[in-house]
């Protein structure tokens, strides 16, 4: 198995600069998304199709009476159990070896599955036009910078960020530091916590949080949609054994009919009309 | 030569609503079973070459979804009679319901059978009337939320597509067998004339819903099979 | 910046007082950020919580333009508290020279006032001096005329609870604060204050820096790593503006621009040249620099072409000159990528200002809102104006080549990336072409304006393109006798046989191939100063009055402050810097310990008797306050030049009860023409909009989202409420005030547009600098509709 790299987010780092949302903009060629006021400095209300992280900005009250402003790098989390990826119909959500879930364009076909299904809410259609003028959607997300990845670069978010809030490596690597983060922070922020969670197999996308997760409108504990699982894990396939059962019992039927009843004939039109 | 004759005797089953409301939800059915097919499972994703690609197919998904809708009020409004003795029909269990499933195996495999006395529609059909209900609800009920996730609370979504494959997985089971037997069967195979212009032999109806064809005598209605001489002027 | 922008993370504290890095500074907080890691605090003090108050350890509000009040009851906590730096306060400053009694302070005034001119006579804030004219001085301190007691007595009325009642913190933060950062008073601890135009854009600007210097020496932090007193400059060669003389009152190398008072270049000299001090030096640099200019034209008979510097006698600053225009005294105006329709203080009047000239020149990327002024989305009336625009295209910093200076005072050289877009050309290019047309013009003239043009030695190489490696030269200087170029400003003489564009950088250019501001060496050299990478003026010192980083006898105060220290065997100074000291001058040495080369005494200024408003700095209220000063009788700076009649009109606090300031998003660059034309950008901030606390919505009847009328004595504004958390109502002086602030960012061209936030601000400037009181002002809001 491949190695495994994790993009860590270290929020209690971020001053809230933004030039994430903008080097991925860059990097992956994304229009500007002008947006209505929203009575924040947040810029849009969540990721989109056309902004795949989004900088939140929180201000909270903390246990001790004071004020805190906390800022959030928020993207697709990688996860190791993708709901994406389990439910998309056309396979074209798939993990790449950094760990990294990435959206096939040419076998997308836009209808949203993943979209419903995401644990996080962070993957979005988009609409687009043929040349005919004709419309159609594909998912669009962050992509880890996988294209970056294989160059042996960085994402461009985390190759931007320059208090060093996100950190991009391996694993195993990247939890220690997590950990290490975590146990220097709690005097300061005894709310602290790492963000990883186990509903999903745990994250590529990694949060070292001042708070708890639900401050910054994180869910507290996601996991793959239980309907998902029962959808996939159950309900697909013991539909298909179904299917081939029931084929299977009316071929069987049918060759009994064949074998049974040959005198059948007979009585066809009347449909068997055969009292003792 | 009276095998002859009585064969040749036919009496109304069902109404020409009925007739047509079947024939659109056995089309549409159908339809949305193959469109369905490749988004079930990959192995089927030859099927988006006949449709003319993915967004084709979820597109007459869609058209053939308002199609399986529309039988249930044709049959509603232009056959409402109709329509509520299949409901009172498909809610009345006696014994003799019960008794027609053993009968029902032995006549499945070609085994001998006698036949239990039923009503309109034997206990076999009744059942295949819930199940078939049953699974059109889990199908729209889920299909819409589907259609438009923006309506809906995203649980209600999420849990959809589990129901609506539950649906796919029940409603394939049951059509079957009822295709099966309507189509291939040879004993109940004489019915499929009655989907199609609404008239069965008279003595098949006689055989297969006694109960029924033996009140429609008594209203009048049907020739008494065991009576030749009302058999020629009450001939529907 | 006295130190440097890595030096940052050996901080053991950083106050940030007045900016707003994290938004305006990003990059200080990769930093702050590694000295956070370490252990090392930082402090937030702004009127609202900000980006950077939401990464510092402790932070505290204050009422906008109380600086002075929050600092000066620091200064005195930490002499009633005994945590100043007592062996460096002693030694390094002037705490020990004795005033002269003609020095007095009284209700807010020092002696030498006059108030018809708003002027002081400097001359009587002098020290006692003996028969050879040294300062007289008591070591321990106690001469009640001591620097140090008439410090302690100047602050002996800044105690915690009248400085809250005036700055409106809370007590428990400002002690916080105080005993956060005077905790580097220690000899092993080194403080930093970070600060920008939070604390210079007052009436009382250059007081509020001057006063961050005092607590900087009373803990003995200058000099030292992590430590010093660091001005984020702004725009990215704002540094290298100054450095070159772009402020009026300056030539370049910060040699003072004559005026009437100096007629001939002797008078000058007289003027202006201390008696001690690495300044004594000044004639060369002066004649070094005439010499660059007008080349053979420079000769010792003709005082180097001394005379044909213009020698005016007014003060020539932003607001002198659009109230000069305004008044219809200026026929024309270049605007070299400025755009004061959105960044002039007053500009709803520096806009009308505009078309009162006959000609206009805009050289800018954009045709921004300056550069359409007489237009009607602008809300002028086109045919009412008879203004001559020209635009100019310029080419934006990657199109062209040249150097940048940092905060950090490095000299980096940039390499165009791209070619220049149409026609735009670099400004070096559009100059260069103009004096080429120009000099062609006056070329058989014999008039006063054509003298200094003929006698110009503008030798760049032939053609349109100037050739900038000349011009690197020029600015390193030459020794005319050798050819050869001078390997430092050591190196400069007063008798014209050298040159030197800019004596502070001579030294970046050593020798031929060896252009030191592309140096690009990224190892660290020591003590993370990186002395391979760029060129730092001056001589490549990274860290500005490092002998200050060690004892009388030369040792480190500490460890962990060292930087430079005395090395016996080798008889010389040596360490991780480039020593801002002789080398060779040991600690025993005659002026071993007087680690303020520049400075006349050796020593730094405590008290310091050249600023026009004062020795010490004391609060006063900006120019539009709703409340009186509780230290003295005069309300505002009484050194400030006060304009009257519409361009200036003040607003009451009966009818703008609620405090204002204005401030920069990080999203968002200055007038916004860069950012604003910038889809990427205008996206994350969209619209104009006004910080509101709760408080004040609540009693307004505004909800967050609400469009809001923002107004003042000079003008309305809309824009959305933003209501927050992060601005809270103040106590001052028992009384509730309100306080808002908003972005000036905003005009009407470009994807993000919104009303101008300067169209409220007043016209009125600093006692030294004249920078406008942005920061300060009084205003009122309401619902729109
Ligand atoms: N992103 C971005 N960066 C920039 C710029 C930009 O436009 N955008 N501009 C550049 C330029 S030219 C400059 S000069 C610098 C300016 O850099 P800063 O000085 O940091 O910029 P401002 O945001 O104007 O003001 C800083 C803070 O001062 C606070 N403040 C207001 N009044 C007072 C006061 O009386 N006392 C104190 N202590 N604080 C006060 C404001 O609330 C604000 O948070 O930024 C440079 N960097
Ligand atoms: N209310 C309020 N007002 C303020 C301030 C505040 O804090 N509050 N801050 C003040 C401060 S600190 C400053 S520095 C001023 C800044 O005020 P300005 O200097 O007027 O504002 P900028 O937007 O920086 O203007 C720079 C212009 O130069 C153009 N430009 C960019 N690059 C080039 C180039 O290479 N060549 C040429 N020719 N043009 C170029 C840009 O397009 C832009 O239009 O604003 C001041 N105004
Ligand atoms: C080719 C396809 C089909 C054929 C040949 C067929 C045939 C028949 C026949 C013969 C009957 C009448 C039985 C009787 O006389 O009572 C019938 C009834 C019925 N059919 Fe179908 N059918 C088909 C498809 C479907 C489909 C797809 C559905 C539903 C989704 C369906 C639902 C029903 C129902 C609810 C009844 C009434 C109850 C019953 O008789 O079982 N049919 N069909
Ligand atoms: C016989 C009835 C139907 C069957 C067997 C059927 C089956 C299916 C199947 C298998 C899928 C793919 C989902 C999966 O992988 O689990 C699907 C998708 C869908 N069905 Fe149906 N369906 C039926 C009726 C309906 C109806 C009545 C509606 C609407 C009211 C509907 C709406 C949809 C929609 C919106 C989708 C999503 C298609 C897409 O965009 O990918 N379906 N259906
Ligand atoms: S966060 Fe959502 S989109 Fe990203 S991998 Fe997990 S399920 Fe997929
Ligand atoms: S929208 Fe595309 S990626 Fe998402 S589930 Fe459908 S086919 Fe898969
Ligand atoms: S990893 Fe790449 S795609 Fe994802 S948010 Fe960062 S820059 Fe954008
Ligand atoms: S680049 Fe880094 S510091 Fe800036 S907003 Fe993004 S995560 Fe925060
Ligand atoms: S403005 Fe330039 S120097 Fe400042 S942080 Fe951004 S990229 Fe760096
Ligand atoms: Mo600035």
């Amino acid at each position: 198995m491949a190695t495994e790299y994790v993009k860590l987010v270290d929020v209690t780092k971020c001053d809230g600069c933004r030039a994430c949302m903008v080097a991925c903009k860059n990097w992956n060629d994304l229009p500007a998304e002008p947006q209505d006021f929203l009575g924040t400095m947040q810029s849009h209300a969540n990721v989109s199709a056309d902004t795949w992280n989004v900088l939140t900005f929180v201000e909270h009250e903390n246990s001790k009476g004071g004020l805190d402003y906390l800022f959030r790098h928020s993207s697709c989390y990688h996860c190791v159990d993708a709901a994406c990826e389990k439910v998309c119909p056309e396979s074209a959500i798939s993990y790449t070896d950094f760990g990294s879930v990435v959206i096939d364009h040419d076998k997308c076909v836009g209808c949203g599955y993943c979209e419903q299904n995401c644990p996080f809410d962070v993957i979005s259609l988009k609409e687009y036009k043929d040349k005919n003028g004709k419309e159609y959607r594909k998912a669009n997300k962050c992509t880890m910078c996988t294209d970056r990845l294989e160059e042996g670069l960085q994402p461009a978010c985390v190759t931007t960020c320059h208090p060093g809030a996100m950190q991009f490596g391996e694993k195993e690597e990247m939890l220690q530091k997590a950990e290490k983060r975590v146990s220097e922070i709690k005097e300061r922020y005894p709310n602290a916590t790492i963000y990883n969670p186990a509903g999903v197999g745990g994250t590529h996308t990694i949060y070292v949080l001042a708070e708890k997760p639900s401050v910054y409108g994180m869910p507290e504990n996601p996991k793959v949609p239980t309907s998902a699982v029962l959808w996939k894990d159950y309900a697909q396939p013991i539909g298909k054994a179904m299917v081939g059962g029931v084929t299977m019992a009316l071929v069987g039927a049918f060759v009994a009919n064949k074998f049974f009843d040959k005198k059948g004939k007979e009585h066809e039109e009347d449909g068997g009309d055969r009292h003792e | 030569m009276s095998k002859q004759q009585s064969s040749e005797v036919q009496v109304k089953r069902f109404s020409k609503a009925f007739v047509w409301a079947h024939g659109i939800n056995a089309i549409a059915f159908i339809g949305l079973y193959i469109t369905a097919l490749p988004m079930y499972t990959d192995w089927f994703n030859w099927l988006y070459v006949v449709f003319g690609g993915p967004e084709n197919a979820r597109l007459i998904h869609r058209i053939l979804a308002v199609a399986f809708i529309l039988p249930t009020f044709i049959w509603l409004i232009f056959d409402h009679k109709g329509f509520f003795m299949w409901l009172k029909e498909l809610v009345t269990w006696k014994k003799r319901d019960f008794q027609f499933f053993s009968e029902f195996v032995k006549e499945l495999f070609g085994f001998k059978f006698k036949h239990v006395r039923q009503t309109f529609f034997n206990a076999g059909e009744k059942i295949n009337s819930i199940l078939q209900i049953f699974c059109a609800i889990l199908l729209i009920g889920s299909g819409f939320p589907m259609w438009f996730p923006d309506l809906f609370p995203s649980a209600l979504v999420q849990w959809s597509y589990f129901l609506h494959n539950v649906g796919f997985g029940l409603g394939f089971a049951v059509v079957l067998g009822h295709i099966y037997l309507s189509v291939i069967h040879k004993h109940s195979r004489p019915g499929f004339t009655g989907v199609i212009t609404g008239k069965v032999p008279a003595k098949w109806a006689k055989s297969h819903y006694t109960e029924w064809y033996e009140e429609e005598v008594k209203k009048g209605n049907f020739p008494d099979l065991d009576d030749p001489k009302k058999n020629k002027k009450k001939g529907a | 910046m006295t130190n440097h922008w890595s030096d940052i993370q050996h901080s053991d504290c950083a106050l940030i007082m007045g900016a707003n890095p994290a938004e305006n500074h990003p990059i200080s907080f990769r930093w702050l950020t590694k000295a956070q890691e370490k252990g090392g605090k930082i402090v937030s003090v702004d009127p609202r919580f900000t980006r950077t108050s939401a990464k510092a350890d402790v932070y505290a509000q204050l009422r906008s333009g109380t600086d002075i009040a929050f600092m000066g009851g620091m200064i005195k906590y930490a002499l009633d508290n005994e945590l100043y730096h007592k062996d460096y306060v002693v030694n390094y400053t002037n705490a020990s020279f004795i005033l002269k009694d003609t020095y007095e302070f009284n209700d807010g005034i020092f002696s030498g006032y006059d108030e018809p001119t708003r002027k002081y006579d400097k001359t009587q804030w002098a020290f006692e001096t003996d028969e050879e004219g040294n300062p007289v001085k008591d070591m321990t301190l106690k001469h009640p005329r001591s620097v140090f007691q008439m410090m302690k007595n100047h602050y002996s009325r800044y105690d915690a609870d009248t400085v809250c009642s005036v700055t409106g913190t809370p007590k428990e933060d400002f002690l916080k604060v105080c005993e956060a950062f005077c905790a580097t008073g220690a000899p092993d601890k080194a403080g930093t204050i970070l600060y920008a135009m939070g604390t210079t854009q007052h009436t009382v600007g250059t007081q509020n820096v001057r006063a961050f210097g005092m607590i900087q020496l009373l803990l003995g932090n200058m000099g030292l790593p992590g430590g010093g007193l660091n001005a984020m400059r702004g725009e990215s060669n704002v540094q290298g503006s100054t450095d070159f003389g772009l402020l009026y009152n300056n030539l370049t190398g910060y040699l003072g621009a004559p005026t009437m008072l100096h007629p001939t270049l002797e008078a000058y000299n007289e003027k202006e040249t201390p008696s001690a001090g690495y300044w004594s030096n000044k004639p060369k640099f002066l004649v070094s620099l005439l010499k660059a200019w007008y080349g053979p034209n420079a000769t010792k008979d003709n005082e180097f072409g001394y005379q044909y510097l213009p020698k005016g006698n007014k003060n020539y600053s932003h607001i002198n000159l659009f109230s000069a225009m305004y008044k219809g005294e200026l026929e024309g105006a270049f605007l070299f990528g400025t755009n004061p329709v959105v960044g002039g203080p007053n500009a709803g009047k520096e806009k009308e200002a505009l078309g009162n000239l006959k000609w206009l020149v805009a050289a800018d990327l954009w045709e921004t809102e300056s550069a359409s002024f007489w237009q009607k989305e602008a809300g002028s009336n086109p045919s009412a104006i008879s203004t001559e625009v020209f635009l100019l295209p310029a080419a934006s910093s990657y199109e062209k080549e040249g150097s940048v200076s940092n905060s950090s005072r490095w000299m980096q050289y940039r390499w165009q990336a791209i070619k220049p877009k149409g026609q735009s050309l670099a400004d070096l290019e559009i100059i260069h072409e103009m004096y080429l047309h120009l000099k062609d013009l006056y070329k058989n003239e014999k008039t006063p304006a054509a003298k200094p043009f003929n006698a110009l030695d503008w030798n760049f190489g032939k053609g349109n393109h100037p050739d900038i490696d000349l011009v690197c030269k020029e600015i390193n200087g030459y020794d005319l006798t050798t050819g050869k170029l001078v390997p430092g400003f050591g190196a400069l003489k007063d008798d014209g046989t050298t040159t030197s564009g800019n004596w502070i950088y001579s030294g970046f250019y050593p020798e031929e191939g060896n252009n030191r501001a592309k140096s690009r060496d990224n190892k660290d050299t020591g003590g993370g100063n990186y002395l391979n990478w760029s060129f730092a003026w001056p001589a490549n010192r990274r860290i500005l009055y490092n002998r200050a980083a060690a004892d009388l006898n030369g040792k480190p105060w500490s460890k962990k402050t060292a930087i430079i220290w005395w090395d016996a065997s080798q008889k010389k100074w040596v360490g991780n810097d480039v020593p801002d000291f002789v080398v060779d001058r040991a600690p025993t040495d005659p002026g071993g310990t007087n680690p303020y080369t520049m400075l006349k005494d050796g020593v730094a200024g405590l008290f310091a008797g050249n600023l026009n408003d004062g020795p010490f700095p004391e609060h006063y209220e900006p120019f539009e306050s709703p409340v009186a000063n509780a230290f003295s009788s005069q309300d505002s700076n009484p050194a400030i030049q006060l304009f009257d009649g519409e361009f200036n009109l003040k607003g009451d606090y009966k009818q703008f009860p609620i405090v204002a300031t204005t401030y920069r998003v990080s999203e968002h660059w200055q007038s916004g023409s860069m950012t604003r034309n910038q889809e990427w950008l205008s996206e994350l901030v969209g619209h104009m909009f006004v910080e509101i606390s709760e408080e004040l919505a609540k009693e307004k009847g505004i909800k967050n989202k609400d469009k809001v009328i923002v107004s003042s004595a000079r003008g309305e504004i809309e824009a959305y409420a933003m209501v927050t958390k992060r601005f809270k109502p103040y106590t001052i002086q028992g009384q509730k005030v309100h306080h808002i602030g908003m972005p000036w960012h905003f005009g009407y061209k470009g994807f993000a547009t919104g009303d101008t936030a300067n169209r409220l601000t007043p016209h009125i400037g600093d006692a030294n600098t004249t920078i406008p009181e942005y920061k300060a002002f009084l205003c009122n809001v309401r619902r729109a509709n």
